[in-house]
């Protein structure tokens, strides 16, 4: 009670008294920031550490804040689990691993600024990281500038291997092209002939959309329509209700809150009984299976990564890998999601850095060109490291080829139908690197 | 003015001037290519000042005089080889003015909250059409292109290097700066003022109202228009999201921090508030580490939301700075 006086004595002092006066506060505003500076000016005691074995700097910038947040910190603890692995089995080259990370705020301008920190003035040695297309873009030719090898993580849009491909970053995962390669004569001799596109109204979508426009023709298919609606759009019936006639299948190519939105909506208009309902996987990721319900049941989609054990990843190395992550998640998000293609697409694209740094034995940006050398036409085994599977970094255009899994939704998770090997997703290379 | 006030305002100018020119010699280069973007983004802010502080009209619509700007520069160094700075200058320029004639047509008929939401929406349409028309403007990716050289045609050629990127565009900001100011010293730029100040008596005086605040945002969409072609030169893309009106919330947001109707004031807000993003974005990573090596495990304090501090200054400085920073700096020189 005492106590309670002294605070209510206090804070009227505080408050009502004529002491706390704009002026002052300003002032202790400016103590304050005076102090904190002052704070950063001593020099770091974990750099005297450090000593003889200095870490490998590796910079990761993902969008912790903004509108891809909730992605970019699942993204995060990928990497995090790949270094942690990677520091408790004895570092690289014999050196311990260091994430710098950057928070790009979902904003290019952001990242733009971010990435030169973490090249110009953190000097990291290499990156592992990007989440959305259009900060991968952007920030391209700055590690081309810096001469420091970027390995893209969960960045999409096919141009990236493709007209702005660049020697200093790679795609440890697959891409639009390759997945419509694997998953078109699926569709067409299992599903159905003719299909009806349905897609998200920008350039992801729109090339996703090409790509599967051109692969269901060449397995013998037909497309009899498209239906672009713009991202974001929370009400899709007007463009959903116009979609009637005589074919067999409905294929969407949406992501996040979108593919919940129509997997809802097109359920309730009654299309996903009418058709055959299919789409890119990223549609039915298992963050949007709760807010899909029982309404995406007998979807059949395609993805790099599925959580299940059904064979072929039935493996000690994805049980030790699905254990890890499901319990870093959990630290971030206490419903406790199960691990989704973005934690896989970054934990595996450290560990490749991780080979190609040892097989270059790279020691610093010196050596960039080295670890180059060694990541193109990189053969990775499924282990520990791979967890999802097999694959090969194309010396041509740095792009991965990976196996691919066809699913369906079945009582709420996820079913393996058919697993595609990677040999037979391979699209060809259409990137001419500038002479470096 | 008073002849001696001039002088001292002159004297100071060129002492910032000077300032400002050798600053880039004690900073490392990621440290300049900030200032660089401090110097573009203030000269954004200060375009809009002519319409919040001297005409009295907020505007949500400068993301799309900023990103048509950079839009145009990049249609000029994507279609001309080899890159012209000058010919970015102008498609730039022209984009922007065409962009800010016709929302200014459309706007300025409307006053207070009304003009404020139509500049918005216009600012929204133009980031549709540009995130959709992906065949023209590269969508959501946007477009990608090299730096132009610093040249006069026949007479030399060079490329930029962080230091005389930053000089070019310190030099473009100090010439607009001197234009803007002549323009709000002119009769025109107090018909603003009068506008800002009472519009229904500036109208009964005989003023054209309408014509004035079309050539208010005329001239406020060529600036920031100018401000977007200096990014596109020195970040060499071009994206959607620069179109989205929250790059012209950002506008406001460095105008009230450094003080509206100031024109210095929107750069020191803009320095302000880039400086203190940036410093607070490393300072909870940094506090973490000291923390753990001393061994106080602190979860969460690394990836601490830095931006909530940051909200939380900003409306101190809203809340006891009513005059934004630059009308605090005055007020406590003159005591």
């Amino acid at each position: 009670m005492t106590d309670n006086n002294n605070r209510d004595d206090w804070e009227e002092a505080f408050w009502y008294s004529g002491k706390t006066t704009r002026r002052r506060l300003v002032g202790w505003s400016a103590k304050a920031a005076g102090a904190l500076g002052a704070m950063m000016l001593v020099p770091a005691p974990w750099r005297a550490a450090f000593g003889a074995a200095k870490p490998f700097k590796i910079g990761s910038l993902q969008p912790l804040s903004g509108n891809a947040a909730a992605g970019g910190k699942t993204a995060l603890v990928g990497v995090q689990m790949a270094v942690d692995r990677i520091n408790k089995m004895g570092g690289i080259n014999g050196r311990p691993v260091e994430i710098v990370t950057g928070d790009d705020e979902s904003k290019p301008d952001v990242a733009r600024r971010k990435i030169e920190k973490l090249l110009v003035e953190d000097e990291v040695d290499a990156h592992v990281g990007g989440f959305l297309s259009n900060i991968c873009l952007a920030c391209m030719p700055v590690f081309e500038e810096n001469k420091v090898v970027n390995m893209i993580s969960v960045c999409l849009d096919t141009t990236l291997t493709t007209t702005k491909c660049n020697r200093y970053s790679f795609r440890p995962y697959d891409y639009a092209p390759a997945q419509a390669v694997a998953f078109a004569p699926y569709l067409v001799n299992k599903l159905g002939k003719r299909w009806h596109l349905i897609y998200a109204d920008y350039s992801w979508g729109q090339s996703t959309r090409d790509a599967y426009a051109q692969e269901i023709k060449k397995a013998g298919g037909e497309i009899v329509g498209g239906t672009g609606i713009p991202l974001g759009t929370a009400d899709m019936t007007p463009f959903l209700s116009k979609i009637s006639g005589d074919f067999d299948g409905l294929f969407a190519i949406e992501f996040g809150k979108d593919g919940v939105t129509i997997g809802n909506q097109a359920y309730d208009l009654g299309l996903t009984k009418k058709y055959k309902w299919a789409g890119d996987g990223a549609l039915a990721e298992s963050t949007n299976l709760p807010g899909l319900g029982n309404k995406i049941e007998g979807f059949v989609g395609i993805n790099r990564y599925i959580p299940v054990f059904d064979p072929p990843l039935n493996t000690a190395a994805h049980h030790k890998f699905f254990d890890d992550a499901v319990a870093r998640l959990k630290q971030i998000d206490p419903s406790g999601p199960l691990p989704d293609r973005y934690v896989q697409s970054n934990y595996e694209a450290m560990n490749a850095l991780k080979i190609g740094m040892e097989k270059s034995n790279f020691q610093g940006r010196d050596d960039t060109m080295k670890l180059i050398e060694a990541l193109e036409g990189l053969e990775m085994k499924e282990g520990d490291d791979f967890p999802q599977g097999d694959k090969v970094l194309r010396k041509e255009d740095h792009q991965a080829f990976i196996r691919e899994f066809i699913f369906d939704i079945k009582d709420g998770k996820h079913r393996i139908l058919e697993t595609v090997p990677k040999e037979k997703t391979i699209f060809p290379p259409a990137c001419k690197f500038a002479s470096s | 003015m008073t002849a001696r006030r001039t002088r001292i305002f002159w004297m100071a100018f060129a002492v910032i001037l000077a300032l400002l020119i050798v600053m880039p010699f004690g900073l490392p280069e990621f440290w300049r290519r900030f200032l660089t973007e401090i110097l573009i983004w203030g000269l954004l802010a200060m375009s809009s000042d002519i319409l919040i502080g001297y005409t009295g009209m907020v505007s949500f619509g400068h993301s799309a005089f900023f990103g048509l700007g950079m839009y145009g520069a990049a249609a000029a160094l994507l279609t001309t080889r080899p890159p012209s700075l000058w010919l970015a200058l102008l498609y730039g320029l022209i984009a922007a003015a065409t962009v800010a004639a016709f929302v200014a047509y459309f706007s300025t008929r409307l006053r207070d909250i009304y003009f404020a939401i139509t500049t918005l929406i216009f600012s929204q349409i133009f980031y549709v059409i540009i995130f959709t028309w992906t065949d023209a403007t590269g969508g959501e990716n946007g477009l990608a292109f090299s730096r132009p050289a610093l040249a006069i045609p026949g007479l030399f050629s060079l490329p930029f290097t962080t230091l005389t990127l930053y000089w070019f565009v310190l030099a473009v900001v100090t010439g607009s700066y001197l234009v803007l100011r002549r323009i709000t010293r002119s009769p025109f730029g107090m018909v603003l003022q009068s506008i800002r100040e009472n519009e229904a008596r500036t109208r009964a005086i005989g003023y054209p109202v309408e014509r004035y605040k079309i050539v208010a945002v005329m001239f406020s969409g060529l600036f920031a228009g100018l401000a977007g072609v200096l990014y596109a030169i020195q970040n060499r893309f071009a994206a959607p999201d620069f179109v989205f009106f929250v790059v012209s919330g950002e506008a406001v947001i460095y105008n009230i921090m450094g003080g509206v109707g100031t024109l210095v004031g929107p750069i020191v807000g803009a320095a302000a508030f880039l400086l203190l993003r940036e410093g607070l974005s490393r300072l909870f990573p940094y506090l973490a580490s000291v923390a753990s090596q001393h061994g106080l495990a602190l979860p969460g304090l690394a990836e601490f939301p830095y931006l909530i501090p940051l909200g939380i200054i900003f409306i101190a400085i809203v809340i006891f700075m009513p005059q934004g920073l630059l009308g605090f700096a005055r007020r406590r020189l003159n005591e």
